[in-house]
Formats: C-alpha cells, sequence, structure tokens
C-alpha cells in the first residue's frame, strides 16, 4: 500500500495535471430550482454569490500541492450559465481568490436568437464539445480531474470525454449515444470530428461527482471505480490526499472550511471521513491518518474508551475486509446506451 | 444535538427500513445518529438512499436478536447483538437513548443490564400512545398507555411510580402541562380492583402535583378523559393489542363492504374522509414508539414492523425526550415521593 501510494505520488510528479470545475451547483450554491431564483441569477453581484463550503481552499490546496511538487498545473471552469453574468462570476473567483487559468459560458444568447431552443437546456453537447476543443491546448500528457454535481448530466459527459480519449468509444457509438440524449445534430457532428481528432491517452484520472441533491451514490456504480460520489469537499479532499493532489494541511483548511461555513461539528466530519472509507474510496489507512491529523487539530472527536475487541476489530478489519482501492480505477468499458437509458429513468 | 443509537438490525425489515428512516432524519434534522449493526449491510442498504453522512455513524455489532429468539439466552450469548451495543454506546456515554424494532424482552433486558435504574424506581415500564377522542381544541388526540409489557404483574408501589412516570413523560413530550392521570379498573368507585389497586388509588390521591382524577374503565379510554393510563403490564398488552386489532378490524370490513356491492360502494366513498382519519389515528408509524421508562437513559421501542417513517418518528421523539430531560424528570418525581 505505502508502495502504492508512493508511486502514486511519483506519477503526481511526472505529468501536467488539470482540475476541471463545473460552476453551478460544484463551485457556487446556485439556487435556480425556482422560476423566481433563476431569473434573480443573472442580476445576482459577486458579493451575493455563495461558494460551496470547502471548494475555495480545496482548489487552492490542489494548486499549492502539485506546485509544491514542481508540477504544471491548470485550473479550468465550465459553466452553462450565459457569458452575459461572467463578470459578477470572474469577480467572486477574485473574491475567492481563486487564481485560474480558463473559463467557458455557454451562450445562451445565440441559441435563442438562432431558433435553438432545445439547446438552451441540453447540456451534453456544449460541455463535451467544449472538453474536446480545449484538450488540445492542455499541455502534452496532462492528467485531468474533473468535478462535478448530480444535477444534471456532468457524471455522463465527464465519463464519455474520459472514454473518448482513452479510445474506449468508437465515433458511431458517441454518435449514437449523442443521439439517445437528444444533442443537437451540429454537436453531434463537432464532437465526432473533434474526438477523431483527439489524442489517444488515459487522460482522466478521477471524476468527483458533488452529491449536491443528495443522489443515492449506488446510482453512480454504473460509471465505475473512476467516478467518486462525495457528499461534501472534506469527503472529496480525503479521497484527493490518498492518490497525492493534497497535503494533510491542505486538507485541515478544507475541514476549517466546513466548520466554518457549514456548521460541520468534529463529529461530523469524523462521520464524513469514516462515510467515504465505508463506501470504498478511501484506505482505511488514509482514513486513519487523516483522522489522527486532524484530532490533534481538535477537529476531530477525541478517541473514546473503546473495548479490547472493537479496537482489534478495526485494526484488523482492513486486512480482513480489504476494501476497493480509490487510486487505480480500471479501465472498464461502459455501456454508454445502457447507461443513459437507466440513468434517464431513474431521474 | 443529541446522538441517537438506533438498532439497524431489529424489526421485521430491517435493516433497509430502519437505514432509509435514519437517511431520512439525517436530511431532516441535525440529530446524529448512530446505527449499529451489521456494517456491510447497513451501507449497502444507506447507498440506495439519500441521505446526509455528517449526521450518521455507523457501529459494527456481528449479532442481533430476531423476533423469535429466547430474550434471555440470547442476550447471554450473544454479547455483541446490535441491541446490546446500542444500549452500551449510551451507558458509555457514545450516544443519549437508543431506538429499535427488535424483540420487546431484549430491548427491556438490554435496558436493565446496561442501564442503572432511576434511584427508588423498582420496575421498567414500557409506555405506548394510542388514539382517543379530543374533549377540546388543541388536545392531544394521544393519550399514554402504561405499562403495555414490561412487567407482567405490579404490586400498588410499581403503579404508583408508573403513574409518576408517565405524567412527566406527557408533560415533556406531549406538551400536556397537567396531565390527567387515571388507574385502569373495572370500576369508578375507589374500593374496585382488589388490593393492589385500591391501594394504588389510595396513595395516588395524595401525591401533591399529580393531576390524579381516578379510576377508569374500558369503554372511556378512548373517550380522552384521561392522558395517562396506569396498568399492569399483562393487562396494558391486551389492551394495546385490542385497540390496534380493532382499528384493522374496522378498515378491513369497511374494504371488504365496499366490494359487495355498489351502495356499500357509496357509502364507503361518502365515509371515506373518516375512514382515513381512523387509520391516521390508529397508523402507529406516526407515533414513533414506546418508551422504556425508568432507567436513567430513555430507550424508545417501536413497533416490529416499523416502516421508514416510524423509525424517523421514533428518533424525533427519542431526541425530544433527551433535549427535554425527561430522565432526570422522572427522577425528580420518584425522589419527591
Amino acid at each position: 500500500m505505502v508502495l502504492r501510494r508512493s508511486m502514486q505520488r511519483q506519477r503526481a510528479r511526472l505529468h501536467p495535471i488539470v482540475f476541471r470545475w463545473d460552476l453551478d451547483k460544484t463551485y457556487l450554491k446556485s439556487e435556480f430550482d425556482s422560476l423566481r431564483q433563476l431569473v434573480r441569477v443573472p442580476f445576482e453581484k459577486a458579493q451575493d454569490k455563495v461558494a460551496v463550503p470547502g471548494v475555495g481552499p480545496l482548489i487552492k490546496g490542489l494548486r499549492e500541492t502539485a506546485t509544491q511538487a514542481g508540477r504544471e498545473v491548470r485550473v479550468h471552469f465550465m459553466s452553462a450559465s450565459p457569458p452575459q453574468i461572467a463578470k459578477a462570476i470572474r469577480q467572486k473567483l477574485a473574491l475567492d481568490g481563486i487564481e485560474y487559468d480558463g473559463i467557458v459560458f455557454k451562450n445562451q444568447l445565440q441559441h435563442l436568437v438562432r431558433g435553438r431552443f432545445r439547446n438552451l437546456r441540453e447540456q451534453v453537447g456544449f460541455k463535451l464539445t467544449e472538453l474536446l476543443k480545449s484538450r488540445p491546448d492542455m499541455p502534452a500528457g496532462a492528467r485531468e480531474v474533473l468535478f462535478g454535481d448530480d444535477w444534471e448530466s456532468d457524471p455522463i459527459i465527464y465519463s464519455l470525454y474520459a472514454d473518448i480519449l482513452a479510445g474506449r468509444i468508437a465515433s458511431d457509438e458517441l454518435g449514437d449515444v449523442l443521439r439517445t440524449i437528444g444533442v443537437d445534430p451540429r454537436l453531434i457532428a463537432e464532437a465526432r470530428e473533434r474526438a477523431a481528432a483527439a489524442q489517444r491517452e488515459e487522460a482522466v484520472e478521477k471524476i468527483y461527482i458533488n452529491l449536491e441533491r443528495r443522489t443515492p451514490p449506488t446510482m453512480f456504480r454504473c460509471f465505475g471505480p473512476r467516478l467518486v460520489p462525495t457528499f461534501n469537499y472534506f469527503q472529496t479532499a480525503a479521497c484527493l490526499f490518498e492518490d497525492g493532489y493534497l497535503t494533510l494541511p491542505a486538507v485541515v483548511r478544507v475541514a476549517e472550511a466546513m466548520v466554518q461555513d457549514a456548521g460541520y461539528t468534529p463529529g461530523s466530519l469524523a462521520n464524513s471521513l469514516a462515510d467515504i472509507a465505508r463506501r470504498g474510496h478511501v484506505q482505511a489507512t488514509t482514513a486513519t491518518a487523516v483522522r489522527e491529523y486532524l484530532r490533534v487539530r481538535a477537529l476531530m472527536p477525541p478517541s473514546g474508551r473503546r473495548s479490547i475487541r472493537s479496537v482489534l476489530w478495526q485494526r484488523l478489519k482492513p486486512w480482513l475486509k480489504p476494501k476497493r482501492g480509490s487510486a487505480a480505477p480500471r479501465a472498464e468499458a461502459i455501456d454508454y446506451h445502457a447507461l443513459v437509458t437507466h440513468w434517464r429513468a431513474a431521474r | 444535538m443529541p446522538t441517537i443509537a438506533v438498532d439497524a438490525m431489529g424489526g421485521d425489515f430491517a435493516p433497509e427500513e430502519v437505514v432509509k428512516g435514519v437517511a431520512q432524519a439525517s436530511l431532516e434534522t441535525d440529530i446524529q445518529c448512530t446505527l449499529v449493526g451489521d456494517e456491510a449491510q447497513i451501507q449497502a442498504a444507506l447507498d440506495r438512499v439519500p441521505y446526509n453522512p455528517a449526521h450518521i455513524a455507523v457501529r459494527h455489532a456481528p449479532d442481533f436478536i430476531s423476533m423469535e429468539d429466547d430474550p434471555k439466552l440470547a442476550l447471554r450469548h450473544k454479547r455483541n447483538a446490535s441491541v446490546l451495543v446500542a444500549a452500551r454506546l449510551v451507558s458509555d456515554g457514545e450516544a443519549d437513548a437508543v431506538v429499535t424494532a427488535g424483540n420487546t424482552g431484549a430491548a427491556v433486558l438490554a435496558c436493565s443490564q446496561q442501564f442503572k435504574t432511576i434511584h427508588g424506581v423498582r420496575k421498567a415500564a414500557l409506555a405506548s400512545v394510542y388514539p382517543r377522542q379530543t374533549e377540546y381544541p388543541g388536545q392531544d388526540q394521544l393519550a399514554l398507555l402504561l405499562d403495555v409489557g414490561a412487567t407482567i404483574r405490579c404490586d400498588a408501589t410499581d403503579l404508583v411510580q408508573f403513574a409518576l412516570m408517565g405524567s412527566a413523560y406527557a408533560r415533556h413530550v406531549s406538551k400536556v402541562p397537567s396531565p390527567r392521570v387515571a388507574l385502569l379498573n373495572m370500576g369508578v368507585e375507589e374500593g374496585k380492583g382488589g388490593d393492589v389497586l385500591v391501594s394504588a388509588h389510595r396513595r395516588l390521591r395524595t401525591i401533591p402535583g399529580l393531576n390524579f382524577i381516578g379510576n377508569i374503565e374500558g369503554n372511556d379510554l378512548a373517550k380522552g378523559k384521561a392522558d395517562v393510563i396506569v396498568c399492569e403490564g399483562l393487562l396494558g398488552n391486551v389492551v394495546l393489542k385490542l385497540l390496534e386489532g380493532l382499528a384493522e378490524v374496522v378498515v378491513d370490513l369497511a374494504g371488504t363492504a365496499r366490494r359487495e356491492n355498489w351502495r356499500w360502494k357509496l357509502g364507503f366513498f361518502v365515509l371515506a374522509n373518516s375512514f382515513g382519519r381512523l387509520r391516521d389515528l390508529t397508523d402507529y408509524t406516526a407515533y414513533g414508539g414506546a418508551p422504556i421508562l425508568g432507567f436513567e437513559h430513555l430507550m424508545i421501542k417501536s413497533h416490529g414492523r416499523s416502516n421508514a417513517r416510524a423509525i424517523t418518528n421514533a428518533i424525533k421523539v427519542a431526541a425530544k425526550a433527551v433535549r427535554d430531560g425527561v430522565t432526570r424528570e422522572i427522577a425528580a418525581a420518584i425522589e419527591r415521593l
């Protein structure tokens, strides 16, 4: 296990790394569940916008950790919001002290003017083509970690993108899948063209989905172990620490933000950590390391009086019941036709 | 915020419905829950429902006690049974109360093994709420009946203590400022029912601060005359099961009649609202569960057939009782005796 983590860190040093972030519901706590809230969004000022607890320190920590390791790092944002609100978003990112290398908005006005009303709500075509379009601009051999949410289609978009780059999805199959989803034929053609031109490499290491809607984790099993659904950014931070993308002090800063901004207590942080470990996305040893580091800083409850049997069970459990590791996701083929049907039916 | 240990393996639909109930509580409230039971089964059930992990801890317990198990034997041989581990969490200070839908006998025995009885209390009582008529607007639709099965036979002192415990519980959880307490008897006259009931009646009448209204007969149980009804466990259990069975029969009869001919169907349609109300009133899932009173800590015993809604409500009742210091209140009432 130690050897594997050392190898991960070694690998992490070798390749440039790109962190791509969705904006609404992933970075920002955007409220547009009702028409009233939707109408209010364009008029919101930067200071009115609220970030998801822990996301700011997490992005800063990712950049800092990569820089410390001498690794080239990029942070990109992608939003389905119109460019008309770009100014407020850029100001918000500046207010939060987030450095970024690129940000893309969806030109909704253009779709409206051209009468492409279907494209106003449809995000798969837009996001997938934008991801593929920007890939050649990334440093050679760059690895990517993608962050989205469970509101729309981020899991499908990101998984398709990862499999296109890895050469696991053929152009015809891509076309069929996008047609099933209802993507605009022009965007399908563009996506197929860009997919054909993309360099084949296992570029996407992980996909993190913020369970803002509290979607049951089992819903994401069909996407394979590359995709990690997390309920809060402290859980994401623990996974990223295991993969060598974050240091423990950076994890602490995320935890502190959760306490300060979202009313988390040492107990609720401990519960969150135990949950992500039980779901097999971090190893028991990683969870222990995080727990002990945070405990010293009073961010975890003190260890209570426990029976010898309980202590023994906790020690032996990782050996007796080895859990699925998070660091080396299997490059398994996803049946996208079945997945799209299942995903849509379930939602 | 209180921490409630929930026996994940107890009940006819465990662990799925229990876990679902805890998951729902984690989304609706800030109550911290510790699910006790087989970790793998609990996590598998959690993965299938929306939940907030910040409010849920899991404690592994390899054994569980089924409804068919003999409570005494099972507790002796299964030292790591989920209900026992849950009670142990409370006695160790890691949780504040327990919720279980499992074997009632095992629940009461787990309490007696792990919790100290309140100083002066001789026997524990299992209390249950049941629907009754209301006499004035805003009156609680539920009355408290105890004991309904923790103790088979009681003497006068036990009945007096049950009255004090029930009164303290109703004052806090049912929000009745001065609960009317009655003895279940075969007549309203003071001299009815034999030595135990006569002696209990005489002593209850003299307790200051207790709103004792005398004896109550079976036909007055559902009329809302008393807020707390005291009886021995055997009788209480029979009464409770009779009420449950009666409600089921009425609803079932109405359903059968509806299928018989169009006149009955029409009649049922007209009365549908009333039948719905009757069903709602007798729906145990809305009430959470029955508290086991008399110990320094609280255990809420939910119905064996509890679904997720019943478990969520039981957790809320337990948290409320902890917040309001019900056990402290009972201890104070017993001390004044």
